[in-house]
């Protein structure tokens, strides 16, 4: 009878008990972006060359879109690859664009001078194109195909072989089902 | 007539004054209204109306635009939840899935009060039922008889016998039936409920004499059996149900006691912020990842020597940081963190790590050869990396790794000739591999086909691994090549390009195998996944034609 009880009592408290276990250690952000499979949102930048650059023009050609913040170390930590990557891409019909986001002007030109970044980079001033995009840690990229649909998230470092994996899979319009996870720090 | 116009003029300024004034609270409230209403991304339960962040400034300044743009509060949650998904709003919709969490709190209550109802009365039954329903009518006279007469004995509070107990009790109980006469006579008990209760008093008033009486013949047959000190001992006095009562009180004191004392401690050591994409809020606690203690350090490192190997770093570095937080000092840890920094390009970083674990052990080997390697091709530092290596090559033993040390000893003064300008840009490109001594080494190549009876197994979201190990020792895989969803037959090269750790020479016997996992996950090696090893290895880098049969299927 005793043995009973304690089974019964046991069996209304565990999974009681591991619900609460689980709600603690689960992240909410690491929910699937809603945003995969969508239109990407448009935006127009200004890049740090002075020229401006909207997703518009790019359509037609698969784009990487990568949000990046001089104080954030994995994006440090993946500068050299995602300029390794482009290197490798830039004469196929592929776009590499750099977001820094909460970041200043002065620290980001320093970020792209000290790790000699040629490919096109702008600055998002009021946030608003890192919120179209669901930013909630840095570095974040996204893949577009042609038609302008985001294809795949990677939220954290991404090295170069899966950039280019994913991007001539963004070129085929291939969508990945999960968002891909590395090293990141949460925006500020 | 012109100054009628004037004051029509006037009073639409002002009008409109009126307006502009009555409308900015309104957007400011309304903003801060939904504000409260949506979560701080990167906070832990804020809204963005109360949270300071950067990010919840911006996500505010965006709803007020949205507002100005004549949207209504539900378009701008919308908007929202498009980017974020529906975790972004603090309130979950009423709707879907979401009505869960509104409605289960509810159906938990309701089920908690029911179960609680059933307990209560399932106890106030038992207890009711284990109340004697009658007494010894002769206890019961007694009981009035003393009561009417108020002849009881007097109490004699440092009585330190078993009877004062009693004796209190007897008392307590005759003055709730004075105090239920009085209430009686007052009128604050019905006729019924007074009958009830002083029956249920006088019962226990009888009990009680009852148990002194029969302390009393107790007490006669010790003195007898005193007189006969064999039946002595069998004589033993029944405890009062008082002190019972006493011993489940304490326990249950107790155990509260230590309940409380448990949730408090250990829920305040488990709270923390979260720090990165790793962490809970609970910490290690929950997770089954209790911090290292030095006992468990072997394995931990065996753990992480493991997630290495498959180069799951971030699963790596999670272990090793368990590893240097119980023993900060630990030098394979260090080592393992240092080939970790060479890979992300943190060559600085990645010296401090060796540096440390040297000074611990100062002949480390694969420290040192982690920091030779850091100082050849991280800081082009190839007196320093010459250095070391020397002192490297006569800690190791005749093979492989001592023939790469070798090798690299004859190689770094050539390059060390190079231009000052190639070593600049080759620091600068420190990832990419192909700057690695071994980059002309050559490749391994060959052709990839599967058991034709195990092509029904292939899962399309398969992926296909072709791993080199050095002949010698086995040990971490010296280059691994990735192929997503795979179709066989498959050429394959393996060069330089993919060795795993940073500067690595892909040189020698290589001994070369394939896995198609599964899953896709290269972390997890589960049943299913598919084998096959080159017949003839080791092979020399260079070779051609090293064709591999996935043939095998692990357990």
């Amino acid at each position: 009878m005793a043995l009973r009880r304690l089974i019964v009592t046991l069996a209304v408290i565990a999974p009681v008990l591991w619900l609460l276990a689980f709600g603690f250690q689960r992240d909410a952000r690491h929910i699937n972006s809603p945003l995969i499979a969508k239109q990407a949102a448009p935006f127009t930048v200004t890049l740090f060359d002075g020229g401006k650059l909207s997703l518009s023009d790019l359509r037609g050609k698969a784009v990487f879109l990568n949000f990046w913040a001089s104080w954030c170390p994995p994006c440090r930590a993946e500068a050299r690859d995602l300029e390794a990557a482009w290197q490798k891409v830039k004469d196929k019909n592929l776009v590499f664009l750099g977001i820094a986001l909460q970041d200043t002007e002065k620290d980001s030109r320093a970020f792209l001078e000290e790790f000699k970044i040629t490919y096109p980079n702008g600055r998002d001033e009021s946030g608003k194109i890192g919120v179209d995009y669901g930013t909630w840690g840095i570095p974040e990229s996204f893949f577009i195909d042609p038609q302008g649909r985001i294809t795949y998230k990677h939220v954290g470092g991404i090295r170069a072989a899966l950039v280019i994996a994913k991007l001539e899979n963004a070129a085929k319009g291939i969508v990945s089902a999960q968002e891909g996870k590395g090293d990141f720090v949460p925006v500020r | 007539m012109v100054m009628g116009r004037y004051i029509i003029i006037a009073l639409c300024f002002f009008a409109s004054h009126v307006v502009f004034a009555a409308d900015a609270p309104d957007l400011e409230d309304q903003t801060r209204a939904i504000s409260t209403e949506l979560r701080c991304v990167v906070c832990q339960n804020l809204s963005i109306a109360d949270s300071p962040s950067e990010m919840a400034q911006q996500m505010r300044a965006i709803v007020r635009e949205q507002l100005q743009a004549g949207k209504s509060p539900q378009q701008i949650k919308d908007f929202f939840v498009t980017k974020y998904g529906g975790w972004v709003l603090l309130k979950p919709a009423t709707e879907g899935f979401s009505l869960l969490v509104w409605i289960v709190p509810f159906v938990a209550l309701v089920i908690g009060l029911a179960l609680g109802i059933f307990f209560i009365r399932r106890w106030a039954a038992k207890k009711r039922s284990a109340q004697p329903v009658t007494a010894d009518p002769k206890l019961l006279a007694r009981v009035r008889e003393e009561f009417a007469s108020a002849e009881t004995e007097e109490l004699d509070l440092e009585d330190p016998s078993p009877r004062a107990p009693l004796l209190q009790e007897r008392s307590r109980l005759y003055a709730d039936l004075k105090e239920l006469e009085f209430d009686y006579q007052q009128g604050k008990l019905s006729q019924a409920d007074y009958v009830d209760l002083r029956r249920d008093v006088e019962t226990k008033a009888a009990t009680i004499l009852g148990n002194l009486d029969e302390m009393a013949a107790s007490a006669v047959r010790e003195k007898v059996a005193a007189r006969r000190p064999q039946a002595a001992k069998q004589t033993e006095v029944v405890p009062p149900k008082a002190g019972l009562r006493g011993w489940q009180v304490a326990v249950g004191a107790a155990f509260l006691l230590v309940f409380g004392l448990t949730l408090g401690v250990v829920i305040t050591n488990s709270l923390k912020p979260r720090g990165g994409e790793g962490d809970s809020i609970t910490g290690d606690f929950l997770t089954g990842t209790p911090t290292a203690s030095k006992s468990d350090l072997s394995a931990l490192l065996q753990e992480g020597r493991t997630a290495f190997n498959k180069q799951d770093l971030r699963k790596a570095i999670e272990v090793f940081k368990k590893v240097l937080a119980a023993d900060p000092n630990q030098p394979e840890a260090n080592s393992y963190m240092g080939m970790i920094l060479m890979q992300a390009g943190h060559a600085d970083g990645a010296l401090m790590a060796f540096d440390k674990a040297l000074s611990q052990v100062p002949n480390f080997a694969m420290a040192l050869w982690g920091k030779g390697m850091a100082l050849y091709q991280g800081k082009q530092d190839y007196a320093g990396a010459l250095e070391v290596f020397e002192k490297l090559l006569p800690l190791l033993p005749p093979g492989e790794d001592r023939n790469a040390v070798v090798k690299l000893l004859a190689e770094i003064p050539a390059a060390g000739k190079k231009p000052q300008g190639t070593a600049k840009l080759a620091a600068t490109t420190a990832p990419s591999s192909s700057s690695a001594p071994s980059a002309s080494s050559g490749q391994i190549t060959g052709q990839i086909t599967i058991d034709p009876k195990l092509k029904a197994a292939i899962n399309p979201q398969a992926v296909l691994f072709v791993i080199a190990r050095p002949a010698a020792g086995g040990g971490p895989p010296l280059a691994v090549k990735k192929i997503d969803r795979p179709s066989f037959p498959l050429s394959y090269s393996l060069g330089a390009e993919n060795v795993m750790t940073q500067g690595m020479p892909f040189t020698g016997k290589i001994t070369v195998t394939v896995r198609l996992d599964q899953d896709g996950n290269p972390g997890t090696r589960g049943p299913g996944d598919l084998t096959g090893n080159f017949k003839k290895n080791p092979v020399e880098v260079g070779s051609k034609n090293v064709d591999i049969v996935l043939d095998q299927v692990a357990k």
